[in-house]
C-alpha cells in the first residue's frame, strides 16, 4: 500500500524550478533513498511534503488523504517526521528536553512527556549525553538528537535530509545502523535523502535520483547506479568534490545551502 | 494533579538556588518586621511589582523569544478597568482585577494577531506603536479623565479596606502584592515545565523545527502573550490602588515598557529567577538614583542613559543576563 504519493509535483522559486513536475510513491514499510547532485532539489522535495510551504502546482497524499495544501504543524500530527540538512541548535534546551518537545506533541503531561523522550535516549543510545546542551554536542551526536526528536512525533513516515553529510565513515556506520533499527525494529518508512550516492545505495530498497528538479531515474539501487543518465548527472560533481577532498585531504565536507 | 505538583517543585535546581530562593522569601516574609523607612517599603513594593511584570514579560520575551516592547498597554488596561470600576460603580478589587485582565486578554488576542505575524525587530517596533497608540487614545478619553487621569480619594473609604484594597497603611500593599508574587513564582516553575513552555523555546530556538514537530508556533505565541499579558494587568490593577493617581503617562509610556523589559533582560530572559533578580538590581538602583538626583530638574534622564548602557552591555556581553553567567559558570565547572 501507498503511504505516500506525490503527484506532478512543481516548486517554483521565481523563475527557478526546485521541483519539476516530480511524481513518485512511497510504500508502507519501504527504505526509499532520494539522491541527486547538490542543488538538485532534494531538500524542497521534503519541504514541499513535510508542508514547510505549498508547492506550485501537484498533488500529496498522505496514508489516503489529499495533504497537498496542509501545513507542517499538520503534518506531523498525521504522522509525518523529517529532520533538518542545516539546523543550527543556537537555544539552551539540553538534549533531553529537545526530544521532549516531540514527545509533547502527543501529550500534555510533562511526566509522560519525559519518560517517552527517556525511552527514545536510551533506544537511539544517547543516555549519556541527555543532560548537554545540543549546541556542545560534535555533529554526529547532533544529527542522533534531531532523529531521535523527529522519532519522538511517532511518526508512519520519517523523512531524514543527509544525516550522514560531515561525519567520518565509523560515524556514518553508527548512523546507518541507527537507520536500519528504526526501518526494520520500529516499523517506521523512511525516505533518506543523501548527497553521497554509496551511502543510499548500501540501506535503500529502492532509489530515486533527482537533477535540475526533474526524477531522471529510479529503481533498486544496483540498476540505478547502473544509469548512464544517473552517471552522467554524477560525473560533473563527482569530479569537483573529489578534486577538493584531495587538495585539501579532508573529509569530504559538502556544501549545502541553509534549507528555509 | 500534576499541574500542582509540578509548580511546587524546584528540584530540579541546585540545592545552593533552593537555599537562596528560601532565604529570599524569608526575608520578604520579615521585611515589615524590621525598622525601616517608607522610601525602602515604597522599593520594596515596587521591586515585587517588577517581579511580577518581569516574570509575565519572561513567558513571551524569555521563553519564547519574542522581544515585546509594549507591555505598558497592559499595565493601563488593568490600572484604568480597576479604578474606572472603583470610583464609577463601586466595584471592589477583586473583581475588577480579573475583570481588566480579561479585557486585557482580549485586546491581546486582537492585537496579537497581526503582531505575530512579524518577527524579529518589526515585532518588537509593533509592539511599541501599539501602546503608544492605546496611550493616545487614553490621553484624549473624556471617560477615564483624558490626560489628567483619575484620582481614587482613599478618605471615602474606611480603611482598610480589604475589598477594595484601600489601605492607609503600605504594609498592606506590601504583603497583598507579596501573596501575587509567591503566585507568580509558583505560576512560572510551572509554566516553563508545561508543554507551552517546551513549544516556546523550541520557536525560540528555530521556528522552522517547530513547526515540524506539530506545534502550531502562530497560536502558541499569541496564547503565551495573552498570559504575558495577564500578569501585567494584575499587577496594574494593583498599581491603581496603591498609587491612587493614574494617568496615561505613568501607566502606559514606553519607559515602562521598557523598563518591563530590560528587568527581565538584566537578570536572566528565559529563566525563572531571572526577573526577579533583575528587577532586584534595577529597582533600587532607580529608586536611589531618583532620590538622590532626580530633584535636580534636567538630570531625570539619567535612568535612561542608564537603560541604554545596560542594554549595550547585555548584547554586547552576555544575551542571557547575570543569570546567564551564573549558568555558564556552573557548566564550565560541570565538564
Ligand atoms: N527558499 C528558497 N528560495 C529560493 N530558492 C531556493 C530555496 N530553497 C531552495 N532553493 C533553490 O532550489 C534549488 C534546489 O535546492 P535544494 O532543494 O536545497 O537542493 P538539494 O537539497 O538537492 O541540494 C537550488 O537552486 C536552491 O538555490
Ligand atoms: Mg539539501
Amino acid at each position: 500500500m501507498a503511504l505516500l504519493e506525490v503527484h506532478n509535483l512543481v516548486k517554483a522559486f521565481g523563475g527557478l524550478k526546485a521541483n519539476d513536475d516530480v511524481s513518485f510513491t512511497v510504500d508502507q514499510g519501504e527504505l526509499l533513498g532520494l539522491i541527486g547532485p547538490n542543488g538538485a532539489g532534494k531538500t524542497t522535495l521534503f519541504n514541499c511534503i513535510a508542508g514547510m510551504f505549498p508547492p506550485t502546482s501537484g498533488r500529496i497524499v498522505f496514508a489516503g488523504e489529499d495533504v497537498t495544501a496542509l501545513g507542517a504543524p499538520e503534518m506531523a500530527r498525521r504522522g509525518l517526521a523529517r529532520t533538518f540538512q542545516v539546523y543550527v541548535a543556537a537555544g539552551d534546551l539540553n538534549v533531553l528536553e529537545n526530544v521532549m518537545v516531540g514527545c509533547f506533541m502527543h501529550t500534555r503531561s510533562q511526566s509522560k512527556a519525559r519518560a517517552l523522550a527517556e525511552g527514545i535516549l536510551d533506544d537511539i543510545g544517547l543516555r549519556d549525553l541527555k543532560l548537554n546542551l545540543v549546541s556542545e554536542l560534535p555533529v554526529a551526536a547532533q544529527k542522533r538528537v534531531t532523529m531521535a526528536t523527529a522519532l519522538a512525533t511517532s511518526p508512519r513516515l520519517l523523512l531524514l535530509d543527509e544525516v550522514a553529510a560531515g561525519l567520518n565513515p565509523s560515524e556514518i556506520e553508527d548512523i546507518m545502523a541507527g537507520i536500519r533499527h528504526i526501518h526494520a525494529d520500529l516499523g517506521i518508512t523512511v525516505m533518506l535523502i543523501e548527497h553521497v550516492m554509496e551511502l543510499v545505495m548500501n540501506v535503500s530498497q529502492r532509489v530515486i535520483v533527482l537533477d535540475y528538479g526533474k526524477k531522471i531515474a529510479e529503481g533498486p539501487p544496483r540498476d540505478v547506479a547502473r544509469n548512464p543518465v544517473v552517471i552522467k548527472a554524477y560525473l560533473g560533481e563527482r569530479y569537483v568534490r573529489e578534486r577538493k577532498v584531495s587538495s585539501d585531504g579532508d573529509r569530504h565536507e559538502h556544501h549545502g545551502r541553509a534549507d528555509s | 494533579m500534576e499541574a500542582i505538583r509540578n509548580a511546587l517543585d524546584f528540584s530540579d535546581f541546585p540545592r545552593i538556588d533552593r537555599m537562596v530562593a528560601l532565604a529570599v522569601v524569608l526575608l520578604l516574609v520579615t521585611f515589615p518586621l524590621f525598622p525601616h523607612s517608607a522610601f525602602a517599603m515604597a522599593t520594596m513594593i515596587q521591586f515585587l511589582m517588577f517581579s511580577l511584570y518581569g516574570m509575565g514579560w519572561n513567558t513571551i520575551g524569555g521563553y519564547g523569544g519574542q522581544v515585546d516592547l509594549g507591555k505598558a498597554q497592559y499595565v493601563g488596561i488593568g490600572a484604568y478597568t480597576t479604578t474606572v470600576c472603583l470610583l464609577r460603580w463601586d466595584i471592589p478589587f477583586w473583581v475588577s482585577m480579573p475583570l481588566g485582565a480579561c479585557l486585557s486578554i482580549g485586546w491581546s488576542f486582537i492585537i496579537g494577531y497581526p503582531l505575530f505575524q512579524l518577527k524579529g525587530h518589526y515585532f518588537a517596533i509593533a509592539t511599541i506603536a501599539t501602546s503608544l497608540v492605546l496611550k493616545d487614545i487614553f490621553e484624549v478619553w473624556k471617560f477615564v479623565g483624558a490626560a489628567r487621569g483619575l484620582g481614587i480619594l482613599p478618605f471615602k473609604y474606611q480603611t482598610p479596606d480589604f475589598l477594595r484594597l484601600i489601605f492607609k497603611e503600605d504594609v498592606y500593599y506590601y504583603y497583598t502584592i507579596f501573596g501575587l508574587f509567591i503566585i507568580g513564582l509558583l505560576y512560572m516553575n510551572w509554566f516553563r515545565k508545561s508543554r507551552l513552555g517546551f513549544q516556546l523555546r523550541s520557536i525560540k530556538d528555530n521556528e522552522e523545527v517547530a513547526r515540524s514537530l506539530g506545534i502550531n508556533v502562530h497560536w502558541a505565541k499569541i496564547k503565551t502573550y495573552a498570559i504575558a499579558t495577564a500578569f501585567v494587568s494584575v499587577v496594574g490593577s494593583f498599581h491603581a490602588v496603591y498609587v491612587k493617581n493614574i494617568e496615561p503617562e505613568d501607566t502606559m509610556s514606553l519607559d515602562i515598557s521598557i523598563l518591563i523589559a530590560l528587568m527581565a533582560m538584566l537578570g536572566g530572559a528565559g529563566s525563572l529567577w531571572g526577573p526577579i533578580i533583575g528587577a532586584g538590581v534595577l529597582i533600587p538602583l532607580k529608586s536611589y538614583l531618583k532620590e538622590w538626583l532626580g530633584a535636580a530638574a534636567g538630570l531625570v534622564g539619567i535612568d535612561l542613559i542608564l537603560y541604554g548602557l545596560i542594554i549595550m552591555i547585555i548584547s554586547a556581553f552576555e544575551p542571557r543576563g547575570l543569570w546567564g553567567i551564573v549558568e555558564k559558570i556552573r557548566r564550565r565547572k560541570r565538564i
